[in-house]
């Protein structure tokens, strides 16, 4: 019992969804044949349900780092749908398809259903009380393990649960807790802090007149895509915005822009400046801009730019006229511009121009500070499992415990991270679906998924004031022998710290109590019980905090580009761009059918990988679609069908991220290959982070060829048919729509 | 409808659509006429429309081999299309399409099914019985649009392994093999709003319900509401974008951009597409 006299099941029970285990084992009558259970009718069912009604719960989607707001439909004890909740203000109301499926990873075929441990190669069923004694063993205060040999490597965190792992590795004296993402915003946020001095500042697409973006992919894959698609459509709408990309491989968002410029990897920087010295032919502008980096900016003229970046040189003209004729404006760095050996300088390089044409404090401006620390987000860096990877090759830790990150899948082969790993005498992961680096441990947990656990999360952009986005249970747990991530965390930290934390049975009391808290900071003047169903009911809680200041500081020495010429190596003449697919991001949910099924937006291929190459290119090498090509680097060799994409520079092949499971259950083992695998140890510079677009490669066709499966008929052009139309924006009278 | 009431008046249903006057707010089972309308602009090709109605619809995951001999049954697909005047590279980006069951009013397929079972609604929609099917596809080959699905295997047994059916909607059948299925614009979403607003004597609210597709869009692309009524915002777009329900090769100002796809061929469809719009000085 908590402290409130509730508990979680009696809690599940007031909110209705106490009554799954009728539905969900209404198929199988055994034990009512013999004899065990009996069959009453449901005269009373439980409160809230009705049979045949949907009942609906706010809830917090955890398919990515965004933290939308969302709705769980409810039947008969069961979630069915999510939707989008209307008072998020980072849903607006909405949700992508990626949100949608988390349904699937709840009801997935091949979820972890009871703890397993490893005897000799293969990991078998074991129960939680073993499983906790043997935790207990191994980390417990008789294990005499120091802090020094724990490691703890978790993917993006947030939330209540952060703090709770922060203070089971104070508990423990460790300072181990490794925050890794494979696709991690890092880089980017060095170049902010540096600039904006924030990690990432607020992007007002709404009030700008036209967007300049270097490889974001924010409609796809950015920071928040539901809340950008929202502003987006109002950047749309009359005044009708204009959006320009520059990028080496179509992104979602070049799809959609109004001008699509292709690149030669990591040239953007020099392409920012290029604009920037066409830019200054104004007065105004160079009275706004320091001498020195007006002097450095002068190096960088039409023709020398179009030579490094291979966009012809009116183009670089053209960009800073359209920026000089339309403000306010906004210019944007995202993953393909900043993931080089320079991106942290690439990225200053395109934030300048935000500088130098005024729009800071317009279209860029601060976020809103985040009152608790504690629970603040931590967006996660390749560069944290680099330096466990390094401490765990040489023998450093006893015990390491992974959650929320698969890096045996996502760490690059020359990391040898899978190897490392197993010299840890001690391996723990905590998951819902046994992935790659499960199946390397010697303990895995079963946890809950995001729809039958509770939570808290804040997002690391915040669209308006801070939102604590609260998840809570949308059904009774489908697999009794799974556990809450959040339990399981207390009773860890209870093992040193008893006394501190036995107030709490259980996370859903922790949460409650720690919500509660919150009560004087949002001004709620009714009691606690009353504020708590408050925050569930709106699966929010909206903090009105104050917004961060945001500078502009460049020092011309931090913007030279003059080195930033790509290395050429004959051997591999190709650029590789691992491209993230908005539904599948670092490959967390190819186990989800529906996003298999989901065609990739440009390209409509479906369930597996494949190669995109410029048919340019391929005709040069003579490749047509589905001839099987090698494209090896020097770390490695991948054998994948070539697709023929117009939307990519001709010395570039981009195959997409997430595919190339060998583990994580039917509908994502052998489906494609994975591009992490052949990465190159390029980093960048000033931050460490793996240059992700810093990879070359060499492409050979091999002379077998495969039918690539796509949703796109044998003709990819509208065929003179009236499908669809396109208007020129001038002619078009936006304002006079409904 | 019944089979009594459709082949007392064959002719009618399949000949004399659309006419004016056949939906009417004051007439009862006139009152609705369901439309849709799909602005180009803001579709950015996401996807999040056809994963929301593989949600709600309880569409099959057919699985590769299936997907490669064409038997996917995605009611909503995004085609994608190149410019054809596209140089070496795409510079003004790609044109997304969204394409469902465009509820056409003649609809080409209701006219050559030998047992009625795709037909018209008394709100506009063309439905397809399940029971009635006897899957001889007439109405997938004659349907211009191709939005019409067929079920070559009996997905029940195979489609959701265990637990995944739990996530099945209640509302909506699973169809077996050897029927024909598509887009109903979430028929189970309007008949219980229809059904609730009618226990409340009034008629359903303009937003008060939403097929899925249209509730999950990100950028609010696709509309929906009733057009009978004067008042919806679906009526008003319709009207201000100068697309007729009941007018085939409309001519329009070419400063609007509304259009229905594929009009030459009279289908009159219930969905209105607005053009995208590109910068072309850009």
């Amino acid at each position: 019992m908590s402290e409130s006299g509730i508990n979680r099941r009696d809690f599940l029970k007031v909110l209705g969804l106490g009554g799954s285990s009728l539905a969900l084992t209404g198929c199988g009558n055994t034990d009512v044949q013999s004899g065990v259970e009996v069959v009453m009718p449901n005269v009373h069912p439980e409160d809230f349900v009705v049979p045949g009604l949907s009942v609906f719960y706010a809830s917090t989607c955890t398919q990515c780092g965004s933290a939308c707001g969302v709705m769980g439909r409810v039947r008969e004890g069961r979630v069915l749908k999510l939707e989008g909740n209307p008072e998020s203000k980072i849903s607006g109301g909405k949700i992508c398809g990626l949100g949608q499926a988390a349904v699937q990873a709840q009801y997935n075929p091949d979820r972890l259903t009871q703890p397993m441990v490893k005897e000799g190669d293969k990991l078998v069923p074991t129960t939680w009380e073993k499983a906790m004694a043997l935790l207990d063993d191994k980390t417990g205060p008789k294990s005499g393990i120091s802090g020094e040999q724990f490691a703890f490597v978790t993917g993006a965190t947030s939330g209540h649960l952060k703090a709770l792992i922060q203070n089971y590795m104070d508990s423990l004296g460790s300072k181990n807790h490794f925050v890794y993402e494979a696709v991690s915003p890092a880089i980017g946020f060095a170049a902010n802090r540096q600039v904006y001095g924030v990690d990432m500042p607020r992007l007002h697409l709404d009030k700008a007149k036209l967007i300049v973006s270097f490889g974001s992919d924010f409609l796809g894959t950015g920071a928040s895509p539901v809340h950008f698609a929202r502003e987006y459509a109002k950047f749309r709408k009359a005044p009708r915005g204009t959006l320009v990309q520059i990028e080496p491989k179509m992104t979602m968002t070049g799809a959609n822009a109004d001008r699509w410029i292709p690149i030669i990897p990591g040239t953007e920087g020099v392409f920012a400046l290029g604009v920037a010295n066409e830019l200054l032919n104004h007065e105004e502008y160079v009275r706004a801009t320091s001498p020195d980096i007006v002097a450095l900016v002068r190096k960088y003229d039409r023709e020398t730019v179009s030579r490094a970046t291979g966009v012809r040189p009116e183009l670089v003209a053209h960009v800073a006229a359209l920026l000089w004729e339309k403000t306010p404006s906004l210019v944007i760095s995202g993953a393909s511009a900043e993931g080089h050996v320079h991106g942290v300088q690439n990225a200053m390089a395109i934030q300048l121009l935000n500088k130098i044409l005024g729009n800071v404090g317009k279209t860029v401006d601060g976020q809103a500070q985040s009152p608790f620390p504690q629970i603040a987000p931590s967006a996660g860096s390749f560069a944290a499992l680099k330096a466990m990877n390094d401490e765990m090759g040489g023998g450093k830790f006893k015990a390491v415990f992974i959650h929320g990150a698969n890096p045996v899948f996502t760490a690059p082969s020359f990391m040898g991270f899978r190897e490392n790993l197993r010299k840890a005498p001690f391996k723990v992961a905590f998951v819902d679906a046994i992935d790659e680096t499960a199946q390397e441990c010697d303990l895995v947990l079963p946890i809950l998924t995001a729809v039958e656990d509770f939570g808290s999360h804040v997002a690391w952009y915040q669209p308006e004031g801070v939102e604590v986005s609260i998840q809570q249970p949308l059904m009774e747990k489908l697999h009794a022998d799974t556990r809450s991530m959040g339990d399981i965390m207390l009773d860890l930290v209870k093992v040193r710290r008893a006394e501190e934390y036995k107030a709490w049975p259980d996370f859903f009391s922790y949460l409650k109590t720690a919500v509660v808290a919150v009560k004087p900071v949002v001004k709620y003047t009714d009691t606690d019980e009353h504020f708590w169903y408050d925050v569930l009911s709106h699966g929010l809680i909206q903090v009105d905090a104050p917004q961060q200041e945001v500078g502009a500081n460049f020092a011309a020495a931090a913007l030279d580009l003059s080195s930033s010429a790509p290395v050429q190596d004959p051997k591999f003449p190709f650029y590789l761009i691992p491209s993230e697919r908005h539904n599948f991001r670092d490959g967390r949910h190819a186990n989800l059918g529906w996003l298999q099924e989901s065609p990739d937006p440009l390209t409509t291929v479906v369930w597996d990988s494949w190669a995109e190459i410029h048919p340019k290119t391929a005709a040069s090498m003579g490749i047509s679609e589905g001839d099987y090509l090698e494209i090896a680097s020097q770390n490695g060799m991948l054998k994948v069908k070539a697709y023929l994409f117009p939307g990519i520079h001709p010395d570039a092949i981009s195959i997409p991220l997430g595919q190339g499971h060998e583990a994580l259950g039917r509908f994502a083992q052998g489906v494609g290959v994975n591009p992490f695998r052949i990465l190159d140890p390029v980093f960048e510079k000033s931050t460490g982070e793996i240059a992700m677009y810093g990879t070359r490669v060499s492409v050979r066709k091999t002379g077998s060829k495969e039918t690539v499966v796509k949703d796109e008929g044998p003709y990819n052009t509208q065929l003179g048919r009236k499908l669809v139309v396109t208007l020129p924006a001038d002619v078009a009278q936006l304002s006079k729509e409904i | 409808m019944s089979i009594t009431n459709l082949l007392n008046n064959w002719s009618f249903y399949r000949n004399k659509r659309p006419y004016r006057g056949q939906y009417d707010l004051n007439r009862q089972y006139g009152e609705y006429k369901w439309a849709m309308a799909v602005d180009l602009d803001i579709c950015t090709g996401c996807n999040a429309c056809t994963t929301a109605c593989y949600a709600e619809n309880n569409l099959p995951v057919v699985g590769k081999h299936r997907f490669e001999h064409g038997q996917v049954m995605h009611w909503i697909r995004i085609e994608r299309y190149w410019d054809e005047k596209m140089g070496e590279f795409p510079e003004q980006g790609t044109s997304f399409l969204p394409m469902m069951c465009q509820q056409c009013e003649a609809a080409p397929c209701e006219t050559v099914c030998p047992v009625a079972a795709t037909s018209h609604t008394n709100d506009g929609l063309n439905s397809q019985n399940y029971h009635r099917c006897i899957g001889s596809r007439y109405c997938s080959a004659n349907c211009p649009f191709k939005v019409r699905y067929f079920n070559w295997w009996n997905y029940p047994s195979t489609a959701w392994p265990a637990p995944l059916e739990d996530q099945l909607n209640p509302d909506v059948t699973v169809r077996t093999k050897g029927v024909m299925e598509k887009c109903t614009f979430c028929v189970q979403r309007l008949s219980e709003a229809k059904s609730r607003a009618r226990t409340e004597y009034r008629l359903v609210r303009d937003g008060e319900v939403l097929p899925a597709c249209a509730q999950a869009c990100p950028t609010g692309a696709i509309s929906f509401g009733n057009i009978v009524d004067p008042e919806s915002k679906i009526a008003k777009m319709w009207k201000n974008q100068q697309v007729d329900l009941y007018k085939d090769m409309q001519e329009k100002d070419n400063t609007v951009r509304g259009y229905r796809i594929l009009e030459d061929l009279r289908p009159f469809p219930s969905v209105m597409y607005m053009e995208r719009v590109r910068d072309a000085e850009a």
